[in-house]
């Protein structure tokens, strides 16, 4: 798919980026980056995920968030975002309400900290759940309850 | 008489009465009688369908199959039904609603796990979120293996059912259910129910899960939290 003109332009002149897919942003710019795209008709929230990175050599302990967004009927763009564990990265809640749920989700599985998030609670695991189990670091045989 | 969760002893408010009137004792035998044939006769069911199996519920409550030839049909509330099915995948975070519901149902109760998942978890069995059988928190009387069973193992599994009823009624002794297990998989095998291996903390933090559940504190939206 090529990218189309308007978002090249944007991507060049606004952010000194190259259109790739997908983008890589600082944490710093993403929200900015969020809210020109929507302000070019990228309007549909498409997804927000996550996946955790374990340290290496050259990278600390991370995870990736990747958004995707669409400007219907066709042209889409994905923008990653790396955060170090312990730190955070904006909410993208204040451009688009649906992100609201998607980011819980990512918080509750892979444990990302989405600063100024409205309301950063788990979704879809008990609220008493320890740790994030979508995480490399978690044990497959920790010891749970079956039931919370 | 005892009533217990196993379903090892059973009361009916039947019994008091012919006990308290003299010479209606005698009509106990044949009260009994027609209670069993009654109640096995008569298996309305809590459908607890979760997943696939939920599927061939339908399927086996609906025309082509028809549970109601055996006069049960499919109740949407625990407080009318008499045989709770759980077919498919329990959730930790299920397994709460689950039993609580299996508790909101009247005695003489009874309980079928259909499908592999419901048994053991079967491949789902090792991931976090997965309770490795719901026999590790709720009685099972039959159990109906397969992934999904056919509307016709379902009623291979009710028939089990009904002749349990009956010979638990005269007094016959019937063995438990052998739980098809999957051999070879890796998570800890929890001790069932009534197993003497189970650890009694086990039970106090199921009670604990099933006391402190929050109706509907999850389903709040964001803004609603203040």
């Amino acid at each position: 798919m090529s990218t189309p003109d308007d978002l090249a332009s944007l991507l060049r002149e606004g952010f000194d980026l190259e259109p790739a897919d997908p983008l890589t942003v600082d944490r710093s710019r993403v929200v900015e980056l969020a809210r020109s795209l929507k302000g070019i008709g990228f309007e549909y929230f498409s997804y927000c995920a996550a996946a955790h990175y374990p340290a290496t050599d050259a990278d600390p302990d991370r995870t990736v968030v990747e958004y995707r967004l669409r400007r219907l009927p066709r042209d889409e763009v994905a923008f990653r975002v790396w955060v170090p564990t312990g730190e955070s990265t904006p909410s993208l809640c204040g451009v688009f309400a649906g992100a609201d749920w998607q980011e819980r989700e990512q918080y509750d599985l892979v444990g990302t900290v989405f600063a100024d998030h409205p309301d950063l609670r788990r979704i879809m695991l008990p609220e008493d759940w320890e740790g994030h189990p979508l995480r490399r670091d978690y044990a497959i045989d920790t010891r749970h309850h079956p039931w919370r | 008489m005892a009533v217990d969760e196993s379903g090892q002893a059973f009361h009916h408010p039947i019994y008091s009465f012919l006990e308290k009137m003299p010479g209606l004792s005698l009509g106990l035998t044949t009260a009994d009688q027609l209670l069993t044939w009654g109640s096995s006769n008569s298996l309305f069911i809590f459908p607890m369908a979760t997943s696939c199996c939920g599927i061939e519920f339908m399927a086996a409550s609906s025309g082509r199959f028809d549970l109601d030839q055996i006069g049960s049909i499919p109740r949407g509330t625990p407080r009318q039904s008499d045989v709770m099915v759980i077919a498919g995948t329990i959730t930790v975070k299920m397994a709460p609603r689950v039993k609580k519901l299996w508790d909101q149902m009247p005695e003489p109760k009874w309980a079928i796990a259909m499908g592999s998942c419901a048994i053991s978890g079967d491949f789902y069995r090792d991931i976090y979120s997965v309770v490795p059988g719901v026999d590790t928190f709720m009685p099972i009387d039959v159990y109906v293996p397969g992934c999904p069973p056919n509307p016709d193992q379902l009623f291979a599994g009710l028939r089990r059912l009904q002749e349990k009823i009956r010979a638990k009624r005269n007094g016959e002794w019937t063995d438990p259910e052998l739980r098809p297990d999957t051999p070879g998989l890796r998570s800890p095998n929890l001790p069932r129910i009534g197993d003497p291996r189970r650890e009694a903390s086990l039970d106090e933090a199921q009670l604990d899960a099933v006391m402190n559940l929050d109706p509907g504190g999850g389903m709040l939206r964001s803004g609603d939290k203040s």
